[in-house]
């Protein structure tokens, strides 16, 4: 707080300004969470980066860069076409149960607490769990393989969409709802006409974005054993560099890839 | 026939929105419900087909005691009765044939419905009803490509299709512009005319009401303070329903 | 009748576009699955490893949570989480502190189209780099331990904190800028005092956001050893430890919930 005196002998007080304590708040927090980072300048080696950089980048010992790049068609096309198919079979699983869950959690439509709230809980539940840590448990429950990497796709997709679809529920105009009420419709017959045509167009738009999001995933996910590039990674990051340099070029080109038909499919889409 | 029998509502917070109505309306009547805003008269006309539930009195739609029904025989009351709403209601994004098609949805069962398995007789219904109102060449258009005058008769045409007996429309017109107005008005009439279907409208402006209306109920504070023919009404009757003499905009003017 | 029959044959049909499209989809699907080499004795056996996950939760370890009896404190999931929450929280400071420059020069507005468009890309790729690859990479250099995490998260996120700041700062409102110009202030008084106001709180939104991420990134991390939680979710998940596991567990959905709770609230408080 500050006080000012003008010429006219008029005073003004300005008053404290809160963003102040939101400074110190987050320094305090920097501070503290800092003493759990272990910071020692003897131990870190950046010319190590250049070196791994490089041993990624440039083909190994007497390998050839024919060998570099011809090695993404010759053994990378299967784990490749792996991790496109578990994104997509569990986008699509995982978006399709994410449905009644989404319309139980939706406060306009289902009106008792008694069910939306148990809803919205078991959505946020999945929400949580990050997708590589449910993929580590469907391994456990069917071994490794693309199987459990489609089981942790489809719970990892479950979570976000369900979120993301009952929230564009509940804007939706419910004047069509009551409309179909008033000529005797039954509850999914009101779902189906007045309320599926007014959400079907994001429905659709958040698919393709959560594909996008897990084809970015499951590229990681083959490294607790769900398949696709990243098993290729795991196997060769002990003594195969530049093997793991031409899997991410190749995930580099389809994420780009599927990024911008991702876009370009959901502009068309508005 | 539709029978008010001491009927009042009072909603969850508290607010009495009809206080002993007493009413009997015959087939192929149609009432023009007039009063302030607040009256009590959406209440009245929603209690008609169950849109809410009265608190007390009895409520007869052909000598059927309707407070007590649920389920499949709410429906079919519902699916007998059509309704028209000020912002016409429509699903924006879909046909103007698939709205009108809703209105058959109560007659069948629910998992064909949901496939959009109609029989040819109630495309053919949708389609007719959409002829009458005289917009069929807008048939496969996006219902939110139309004007609101157009939009108010899709929505006719699916009360239409319901093949209902009574049309409840709660201020009809209140978005339209006045020349589309009468237009919609005008329709009404002819509807209610020509296919002898009773006609219950809440109306703002109250020399629409008397123009089209054969009988007037005037609503105060939930309770009815005025029930007679159109030519009844004088201006000592309308200060007595509104509480003072009629605003500027609770007339349309010529 | 006779329009309304013809009207019924102009009637376009949509069920033919809707059927080949679903049958594409359940098509593709069956192809993705029949890529998938099935291990059908463990699909057999899910009901027995079930009961056996059911066990591990309900015999969860309390002292390994606590850090007490015979784990010393910084072994404890209690620590592991708080190590967790510090990668995540100083990750994403750094990445919003690195990702500000970088938002200038993707902003259309400031920088221009040109110079935007390369903005833009160097964005893109930050932001499709395989997290757990950048790791793997940034490991050799910092070590296996926490500072890996940060670092990582930091870099990382800045792919998607620098696009979100550059819209924050296209889509303010301009005219102030022009009043600056007006009373001839240089570049930096009209960051100062023309856009940092404007884009504080969508910048400062955007950041919380990006935090949520981030906590469940850094779970991941550990996984490869960039310290927290990860390290010690893996070595349990590779004896299948279920109890381990669950204790684990428990803390990442009581930490991800928090996060998520306090920085959705503060959010509200911000718009
Ligand atoms: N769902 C509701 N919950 C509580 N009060 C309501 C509800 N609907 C209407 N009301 C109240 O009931 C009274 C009558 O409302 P309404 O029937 O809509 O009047 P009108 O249609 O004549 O304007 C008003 O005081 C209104 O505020
Ligand atoms: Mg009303």
């Amino acid at each position: 707080m500050s006080k000012f005196t003008l010429t006219n002998g008029k005073t003004i007080v300005k008053p404290f300004n809160k963003i102040w304590i939101i400074v110190a708040c987050v320094a305090l927090l920097l501070y503290l969470f800092s003493r759990f980072i272990p910071f020692d300048p003897t131990f870190i080696k950046l010319d190590q980066l250049k070196v791994i950089l490089e041993k990624m980048f440039t083909p190994k010992g007497n390998r050839t860069w024919n060998d570099y790049f011809m090695y993404i068609p010759k053994s990378l096309m299967r784990p490749l076409q792996e991790t496109i198919n578990m994104s997509f079979a569990g986008t699509i699983i995982g978006s399709l149960i994410a449905v009644p869950l989404a319309v139980l959690s939706a406060k306009n439509i289902v009106k008792t607490k008694f069910i939306y709230i148990p809803a919205r809980f078991l959505m946020n539940l999945f929400r949580t769990i990050p997708a590589m840590i449910l993929a580590l448990i469907a391994v456990f429950f069917v071994g490794t393989g693309i199987l459990s990497g489609i089981i942790a796709i489809t719970l990892f997709t479950f979570g976000i969409m369900s979120k993301m679809l009952y929230e564009v529920i509940e804007t939706i105009d419910m004047n069509p709802v009551e409309a179909l009420e008033s000529t005797g419709a039954t509850k999914v017959e009101s779902l189906r006409y007045a309320v599926m045509p007014q959400v079907l167009p994001m429905f659709v738009s958040y698919l393709i974005y959560i594909f996008e999001i897990n084809v970015r995933a499951s590229t990681i996910l083959g490294y607790v054993g769900a398949g696709g590039i990243g098993t290729v990674i795991k196997d060769n990051i002990l003594y195969n560099y530049d093997r793991v340099g031409a899997s991410v070029l190749l995930m580099l080109v389809v994420i780009l890839f599927v990024q911008m038909l991702s876009s370009f499919i959901r502009s068309k889409l508005q | 026939m539709i029978k008010f029998v001491d009927v009042s509502k009072t909603y969850p917070n508290g607010v009495k929105a009809l206080r002993g109505v007493n009413l009997e309306v015959k087939d192929g009547e149609f009432v023009g419900i007039i009063g302030l805003s607040g009256a009590g008269k959406s209440t009245l006309l929603r209690s008609i087909n169950k849109m809410i539930s009265i608190t007390s009195g009895k409520l007869y739609i052909d000598d059927i005691e309707i407070s007590s029904i649920r389920g499949k025989e709410l429906r079919m009351l519902r699916r007998s009765i059509g309704m028209i709403f000020q912002s016409f209601n429509l699903v924006k994004r879909m046909s103007v044939y698939n709205n009108v098609l809703t209105g058959r949805v109560a007659y069948h069962p629910t998992f064909k419905t949901v496939f959009g398995l109609f029989p040819k007789e109630d495309k053919l219904m949708a389609l007719e009803s959409l002829d009458t109102m005289g917009i069929l060449e807008k048939a496969f258009t996006r219902a939110d490509q139309l004007s609101g005058g157009q939009q108010q008769r899709v929505a006719l045409a699916r009360a239409l299709t319901q093949k209902p007996k009574l049309i409840l429309a709660d201020e009809p017109v209140a978005s339209l512009d006045p020349i589309t107005t009468v237009q919609v008005m005008d329709d009404f009439a002819r509807i209610n005319r020509d296919f002898g279907i009773t006609v219950i409208a809440n109306m703002h402006h109250v020399d629409l009401a008397l123009k089209y209306a054969t009988r007037i109920i005037g609503i105060k504070d939930g309770e009815v303070v005025f029930d007679g023919k159109s030519k009844e009404i004088t201006d000592e009757k309308l200060v007595q329903i509104y509480g003072r003499s009629l605003r500027h905009d609770e007339v349309l003017g010529e | 009748m006779r329009a309304a029959e013809l009207a019924l044959k102009r009637k376009p049909k949509r069920w033919v576009i809707n059927l080949v499209f679903v049958g594409a989809t359940v098509a593709a699907m069956v192809y993705s699955f029949a890529g998938s080499t099935i291990n059908w004795t463990r699909v057999r056996t899910i009901g027995i490893s079930l009961r056996v996950m059911m066990e591990g939760f309900a015999d969860l370890q309390w002292d390994f949570f606590f850090g007490t009896g015979i784990f010393r404190f910084e072994e404890g999931v209690i620590y592991l989480t708080l190590v967790t929450l510090a990668v995540a929280f100083i990750g994403t400071f750094m990445g919003a502190v690195l990702a500000i420059p970088f938002g200038f020069l993707a902003s259309h507005n400031i920088v221009g189209k040109r110079v935007a468009r390369i903005g833009e890309a160097i964005l893109v790729i930050i932001r499709v780099f395989p997290e757990i690859v950048l790791a793997l990479i940034l490991l050799k250099g910092f070590g296996m331990n926490a500072l890996t995490g940060v670092m990582t998260i930091g870099i990382h996120s800045i792919g998607m904190l620098g696009k979100l700041f550059a819209e924050a700062i296209d889509n303010m409102d301009k005219s102030p800028l022009e009043a600056l110009d007006a009373v001839g202030a240089n570049a930096w008084q009209k960051i100062r005092y023309g856009i940092i106001p404007q884009v504080a709180a969508d910048v400062s939104s955007i950041t919380l956001y990006r935090l949520d991420i981030n906590v469940r990134s850094a779970t991941v991390l550990g996984i490869i050893g960039a310290g927290g939680l990860g390290a010690s979710l893996i070595l349990a998940a590779d004896s299948w430890s279920w109890n381990i596991l669950g204790t684990i567990l428990l803390a990442i959905v009581i930490m991800v919930l928090t996060v998520d709770a306090i920085s959705s609230y503060l959010r509200g408080k911000l718009v």
